[in-house]
């Protein structure tokens, strides 16, 4: 399959007054319709990574490739590289007083939908199928009146994660530590959510520290980051071998 | 006796061409002692400004002095009436009132100037109160609530001259009346200070809902001064979108036990406008609550001011329940906030709390709504449009909606 997400020896710093390197000539590709997996001990740059890659204020790219589908990512502002199908679970999903769940996601599908020249979803539409959509995730309907993330458990805010995920439909997702705080139901739940979306337009990227995510969401692949660059890269047996090993003797044995 | 001008000027410390025509107004109206009264407490600060304790930040003199009188300040459209309302327009020469008033509402023209209490503490209202002259030599003019009304009361205060504009209106609520009253201003007089005195008796019940917009050649004062019997309950919502220079000050007493006060507040402040809110609020009796939230958005080039004070006596403000928040936002370099939140408290058994903050919007929501997709000027008016309408919640149903459409219309106007 052609490669739909290319990053070519990507080097970045994070912070405006004392600038520290962080990603150091990470290169990798995954082609369209594969997920592809990232592991790596604390300070590896996964989280740099997520944010790099859609154009969080003060992580800044001193050189390298970003391209989705050929698009040149670094080019763009944060919404519009969300309008292009980018889209980051967070890691720690942000709090929106009073902001409706339904507000905020219906806003962002047709800001992103007026850069596509799409029309705007008729709110019969995404009632909808956010309906659909939340009993799925097992989110009430109350829940989605609620202000965004404001008074959420750590395990509903990842499943709001999901469920903005699955109304936006991305075509290339980044999924930033979604298992951590998840209960071992919530973790099927939401592997069950984000794996709907597996298909051949598609690409996933699935940063984690554990094996167990992985699981429920099958990678093609496996990226092991260390020091700002992926050092080893295999099968879905690698998560397993690292599961057993430990980081210290893969990172070790690439160095 | 005729009224003699170069005396009057002599009460003023080097009173400014504005002053002069305040001084040249009063003296040809009807000749009254307590008009008297209140025109020299007006006099003894004249327009107030940066000398004047609690007008620091609001100096009605300097900008009184920069305007160009020759610019007509533009009539802003007013908040749009309620359509079961009962409505009334308040000029500086008549109230107009529906032909037919509902039940429960009674008008009384009086030809009697009323005396107003503490009128050196309060210069502009002094000034409102002294320059307030109906037609058919109605001094007064008093609105009476003597039962639970079915329908909200919109009272338009509307601007006649581009040049000055004072008015004065008393409102009783009788034992157990209910009243919900909206108020506009969106003026258009060069200098204008409005007065409101609103008396709420035992159990009754107000809930009013305030909305100004005024454009750059405008100085607006509006004072309410409200007292509050036992167990009376008094909800109040401002929002305001400033004009040259704006200030709602509103003065609550409580003097019967169990009376109970919301006072909450939206400023919102692009180019070229000020708004000022200030309240103080006196815990006359026991057992009573005040709750205030007053939240403000400034764009570069405006400025907001809230200065707050509770006073709770030592033994008359016993179990006093009070709580002050204001918190603004800055959302543009060059913007500017004021605040004063105070406490006076000498009663050993109450709670009261204050709080004031003043900051950016926060870079990690914004990142994450654009993340989603939502533009920056976008992500900036709904997480600005959301801390604000905390404080419009507790506005009239009648009117509710269309106060959020106008912050709404106002922050999808400014820049991303």
């Amino acid at each position: 399959m052609p490669v739909m997400l290319e990053l070519k020896d990507l080097i970045a710093s994070v912070g405006d007054d004392e600038p520290k390197t962080i990603l150091n000539g990470l290169s990798l590709n995954v082609p369209f319709g594969e997920v592809h997996a990232i592991m790596g001990p604390n300070g590896a740059g996964k989280s740099t990574l997520s944010y790099v890659l859609t154009g969080r204020h003060g992580y800044d790219v001193l050189s390298g490739k970003a391209l989705l589908d050929g698009d040149d990512l670094l080019e763009m502002d944060p919404e519009a590289r969300a309008a292009a199908g980018l889209f980051l679970s967070f890691q720690y999903p942000v709090e929106i007083p009073g902001v409706p769940v339904m507000t905020f996601v219906r806003t962002a599908m047709n800001a992103q939908r007026a850069v596509r020249g799409e029309p705007e979803i008729s709110a019969p539409d995404f009632i909808k199928q956010a309906r659909l959509v939340a009993n799925e995730l097992k989110l009430t309907p109350d829940m989605l009146m609620r202000p965004l993330n404001v008074g959420f458990s750590g395990g509903e805010k990842k499943r709001l994660e999901i469920f903005q995920m699955r109304m936006l439909e991305p075509r290339f997702a980044i999924l930033d530590e979604t298992d951590s705080g998840l209960d071992i139901d919530a973790l099927r739940t939401v592997a069950e959510g984000v794996n709907v979306l597996r298909d051949e337009k598609r690409g996933m990227l699935v940063i984690t520290h554990y094996q167990r995510l992985l699981d429920y969401i099958k990678p093609d692949k496996v990226h092991v980051l260390s020091a700002g660059r992926i050092i080893t890269s295999g099968g879905p047996e690698l998560a397993l071998r690292l599961e057993k090993e430990g980081y210290d003797g893969i990172v070790g044995e690439a160095a | 006796m005729a009224i003699n001008i170069p005396e009057l000027r002599q009460k003023f410390s080097n009173p400014g061409i504005a002053e002069l025509d305040l001084i040249a107004r009063y003296a040809s109206l009807p000749e009254d002692e307590r008009r008297g009264r209140m025109f020299d407490a007006f006099a003894e600060t004249g327009l107030p400004g940066r000398r004047v304790e609690g007008w620091r930040w609001t100096d009605v003199e300097a900008a009184a002095a920069r305007l160009d009188g020759t610019v007509a300040p533009v009539v802003v459209p007013a908040l749009s009436q309620p359509h079961d309302a009962t409505v009334f327009a308040l000029s500086p020469t008549e109230l107009e009132t529906p032909e037919q008033l509902p039940d429960g509402i009674l008008v009384h023209r009086r030809d009697v100037v009323p005396a107003l209490a503490e009128a050196e503490n309060i210069p502009m209202a002094a000034l409102a109160g002294s320059l307030c002259q109906y037609k058919d030599n109605a001094a007064s003019i008093v609105i009476e609530i003597t039962a639970p009304l079915s329908a909200p009361v919109y009272v338009n205060w509307v601007g006649q001259s581009a040049d000055t504009n004072f008015s004065r209106l008393a409102i009783v609520v009788r034992s157990g009346a209910s009243l919900d009253l909206v108020e506009s201003y969106c003026g258009g007089a060069s200098l204008s200070s409005t007065l409101v005195e609103l008396k709420l008796e035992d159990n009754a019940d107000v809930r009013r809902s305030l909305f100004h917009a005024g454009d750059a050649h405008e100085i607006m004062t509006a004072t309410a001064l409200v007292e509050l019997a036992a167990n009376a309950r008094f909800v109040q919502t401002i929002l305001s979108l400033g004009s040259l220079l704006s200030r709602f000050e509103t003065r609550i007493g409580h003097t019967g036990t169990g009376s109970n006060a919301t006072l909450n507040a939206a400023y919102l402040c692009g180019a070229d406008r000020h708004c000022d809110i200030t309240t103080f609020v006196r815990h006359g009796a026991p057992s009573c609550v005040t709750r205030q939230m007053t939240k403000g958005a400034v764009l570069a080039g405006g400025r907001g001011v809230f200065q707050g004070k509770f006073l709770v006596p030592r033994t008359i403000g016993q179990f006093t329940d009070a709580d002050m928040q204001h918190q603004a936002l800055l959302l543009e370099k060059g913007a500017e906030v004021f605040a004063k939140p105070e406490l006076e408290i000498y009663a050993d058994d109450v709670e009261c709390a204050h709080g004031n903050t003043s900051g950016a919007l926060d870079d990690e929501q914004l990142f994450y709504m654009r993340q989603r997709g939502i533009p920056l000027s976008r992500a900036r008016a709904l997480l600005t449009e959301a801390f604000v309408s905390e404080a419009l919640a507790s506005a009239s149903p009648a009117v509710r909606d269309a106060l959020h459409d106008t912050a709404r219309e106002f922050l999808s106007e400014m820049h991303g």
